[in-house]
């Protein structure tokens, strides 16, 4: 099929004059694109945030955060509304949420654009680095020793929740600067059916998982365990990392950057052959993609005899609307009981939780109602309070507290549990390692690779990033 | 009653028809600039330097770094077979499906607006609406697709979760999506064969496959491969229905190239590898679509 030849087309000059102003349109578009010039040569370090409250404003504010969907984010807005609007009268708290798998996203693609619509991000503990390499979170360090009693908590929490570089596990660095200070503590807890496996929970790995085989052998229909082995978030990087801890394996050697080698040492090989090969044919056909929501489902419905899910998520399994496991509340912890995860060669536990982090793209009076807000929260009656409304505090009175232990029953758990955690790697590259062990532990779960190949799989790629930081080209592959 | 006012004195000399085209393309052609041009020149600027959106600071030249670091990638070739295997899967299934239910409909006098309504309905639906349903349906504990295999004896299929499962599941929720665009083009292209050559076959006694073969599929087929084309293109840069349906599992075995670009842009923030990346899909896609249009247009020449 010919075309005809199209007619009116502009003579030589008029054509000249257009594309001469288009290209004027185009360069104009790209010098109000990039017209701030903020980029070239802007400080990648944090801005400090000034030692004293600045004056507070009494127009209406709005003081807004940024977590992801989950009961507790619920619980920080109205607990923070109710109480902290008798200080504040003219603050009203807002907590924006995002699903979980968007969390670091939403966040880092505000800070990517140097403009935020949240005054406070709510930071997982290794998301620091990142954001205080990019200079988008405040420096409070000064802020921190005129206002916050430093010694009322375990060192290791405040470092956990606001130091950069990384704490040691149970150090804290006097020296370091701090750029949050704590929200939510969490750690795992262990949670099991009391008329299926006993009132005493198992002491050790080995034991938690003869009891889980033998559970499920007794109770068809039941699985023997529940855990996360999703490809999403952190799920089944914490899971792997867990069991590497409790065998005695280590994530990296942090003095001298080095993971291969480190996490697939013989007690890394250990533990992921115990994860794959011991644990996970104990667990529900189809559970290779479960994450916190499908664990308390599988708990919730009488589906699993031993779970292992984060505290802070697990206020609903005593919720008789959501369970199948009695009409009341009594009726269910009848049931299910909570304890602090076994140990084998060492106790150490998952560090969880998150911090509180100032936007360093908001606004000026924000930022310092974002401060006052947090000097606030950090009081100790403030902290029973939070205790009292279903959040978890991090300081050790707060813990120590009727209020604390009463309010739940997992919450003894979690103050047991300070003394045995251990985080993850606080690096900017954080977001690129968890996603390289999340995927290679999801495969070596599901199948779709061995164990051994998976371990030397992330040591290589986790590797690889760390020491990419001078490469030409490529970063990202 | 003719009004004798002449018109008002315009205070600004009256616009020439040029002037006029003029004044009324150019809102659209700015934020064509704005919203397409300017995006996709600046993504190709980033392509050649390290820049990281978050990182900030300046962007330092790496020439074609990016690309050659793209191109000879190990986990690129890996993405790139698994989306092959995708669009392959997926666009054939649908071609299929798609024109045996458009000829189908064709040959109906009755009900066929009714028909047609209906089997189109997927495709209003937005993929991540049709990936959560989908994902409820597939799950392998109270799923209703195993339920439905159990009820036959069948035991339960880890759908989402297993390296060969996942991928499948993947090609038939987008064949259950798009199949009906095929068939809408497919039905268009059979509605304007015209009736005289089936008349003159039937004189003829041509059998109903000859008069497929040889009438109905040459007319319709240059229609054909042109919904094939978009749904190619489509295919090609899945994102959505992986990020809901398997996010990219298990391990890595169903990310497909466009997921894989947004975890290096949005992971890493690796914004200029990310930009390579995103440039030489582009590429490929427009290579593969001119060489495909010209084997179009010979057809039609033909």
């Amino acid at each position: 099929m010919r075309h005809p030849k199209r007619t009116g087309r502009l003579s030589g000059p008029g054509r000249k004059v257009q594309l001469a102003t288009a290209a004027m349109l185009l360069v104009a578009t790209t010098m109000a694109a990039c017209g701030d010039g903020k980029d070239d040569g802007a400080t990648t370090s944090a801005p400090a945030a000034p030692a004293t409250i600045p004056e507070l404003t009494t127009d209406p504010l709005t003081l807004s955060f940024i977590w992801f969907e989950w009961p507790p984010a619920q619980a920080l807005e109205a607990f923070a509304n109710e109480e902290y609007k008798k200080e504040r009268p003219n603050v009203t708290i807002k907590v924006n949420t995002v699903p979980n798998a968007n969390w670091h996203d939403a966040m880092f693609t505000q800070f990517a654009a140097r403009k935020t619509d949240f005054d406070i991000a709510i930071l997982d503990s290794q998301h620091i680095g990142e954001a205080v390499t990019n200079g988008n979170i405040l420096d409070i360090t000064e802020f921190v020793k005129n206002n916050i009693e430093v010694d009322a908590y375990n060192p290791y929490l405040l470092a956990a929740y606001g130091q950069f570089p990384q704490a040691e596990t149970g150090q804290r660095d006097e020296n370091a600067s701090l750029y949050g200070l704590p929200l939510l503590g969490d750690t795992w807890t262990m949670i099991y059916r009391k008329d299926l496996i006993g009132d005493e929970p198992p002491k050790t790995w080995d034991e938690m998982i003869s009891v889980a085989e033998k559970c499920q052998a007794d109770n068809p229909g039941v699985s023997g365990l529940a855990f996360h082995q999703a490809n999403g978030s952190d799920a089944a990087a914490v899971t792997y990392n867990t069991v590497n801890g409790v065998y005695g394996g280590n994530l990296w050697d942090a003095k001298n950057r080095k993971i291969e080698g480190v996490l697939n040492d013989a007690a890394g090989q250990e533990a992921m052959d115990v994860l794959v090969n011991k644990m996970k044919p104990l667990t529900a056909k189809g559970s290779g993609n479960w994450f916190i929501d499908e664990v308390n489902a599988a708990v919730a419905q009488g589906k699993a005899c031993i779970a292992f899910n984060w505290i802070a998520a697990s206020g609903g399994l005593l919720d008789p609307k959501e369970s199948t496991l009695g009409s009341t509340r009594e009726q269910i912890l009848d049931k299910l009981g909570f304890a602090t995860l076994p140990s084998q060669k060492t106790d150490l536990v998952p560090l969880g939780g998150m911090g509180m982090h100032v936007s360093a793209y908001s606004a000026k009076d924000n930022q310092a109602e974002a401060l006052n807000f947090m000097k606030w929260f950090e009081r100790a009656d403030i902290q029973k309070k939070w205790a009292a409304a279903g959040g978890v505090p991090s300081r050790t009175d707060a813990l120590e507290s009727p209020e604390f232990l009463n309010a739940g029953p997992f919450n003894q758990v979690y103050a047991d549990s300070v003394p045995r955690m251990r985080d993850m790697w606080n690096v900017p590259e954080y977001a690129r390692l968890v996603d390289i062990e999340n995927t290679n532990v999801n495969a070596a779960l599901n199948g779709a690779k061995s164990p051994q190949q998976a371990l030397d799989d992330i040591a290589k790629e986790q590797q690889a990033v760390l020491d990419s930081s001078n490469r030409k080209g490529g970063g990202g592959l | 009653m003719v009004s004798t006012t002449p018109p008002a004195r315009g205070r600004f000399r009256r616009l020439s028809d040029r002037g006029l085209a003029v004044a009324f393309i150019s809102p659209a052609l700015l934020l064509l600039l704005a919203m397409s041009v300017f995006p996709l020149l600046w993504a190709l600027y980033l392509s050649f330097t390290d820049y990281s959106a978050t990182r900030g600071g300046p962007a330092r030249w790496v020439g074609f770094g990016n690309y050659t670091a793209v191109l000879t990638s190990a986990q690129v070739h890996q993405r790139t077979l698994t989306t092959l295997i995708y669009v392959v899967g997926a666009v054939t299934l649908q071609t299929v499906l798609g024109f045996t239910i458009a000829y189908l409909i064709s040959r109906r006098t009755r009900g066929r607006g009714v028909l047609t309504t209906l089997f189109l309905v997927p495709m209003m639906l937005s993929p991540v609406v049709v990936g959560l349903f989908w994902r409820f349906m597939l799950d392998a504990q109270f799923g209703v697709i195993n339920s439905m295999l159990g009820s036959l004896g069948i035991g339960q299929v880890e759908w989402l979760t297993r390296q060969r499962t996942a991928l499948i599941s993947l090609i038939v929720v987008d064949t259950w999506q798009w199949t009906p665009f095929i068939m809408l083009i497919a039905l268009a292209g059979l509605t304007a064969v015209p009736k005289y050559l089936y008349e003159a076959a039937s004189i003829d006694r041509a059998s109903e496959w000859f008069r497929f073969r040889t009438i109905t599929l040459p007319l319709v087929w240059p229609l054909l491969l042109i919904a094939v084309l978009f749904r190619a293109i489509e295919a090609f840069r899945l994102f959505d229905l992986v990020y809901i349906l398997t996010n990219g599992g298990p391990g890595v075995s169903t990310e497909t190239l466009s997921f894989h670009v947004y975890k290096v842009a949005f992971l890493g923030f690796n914004t200029g590898t990310a930009s390579a990346y995103g440039i030489l899909m582009v590429l490929v896609v427009i290579v593969l679509t001119q060489l495909y249009l010209r084997y179009l247009n010979k057809l039609k020449e033909g």
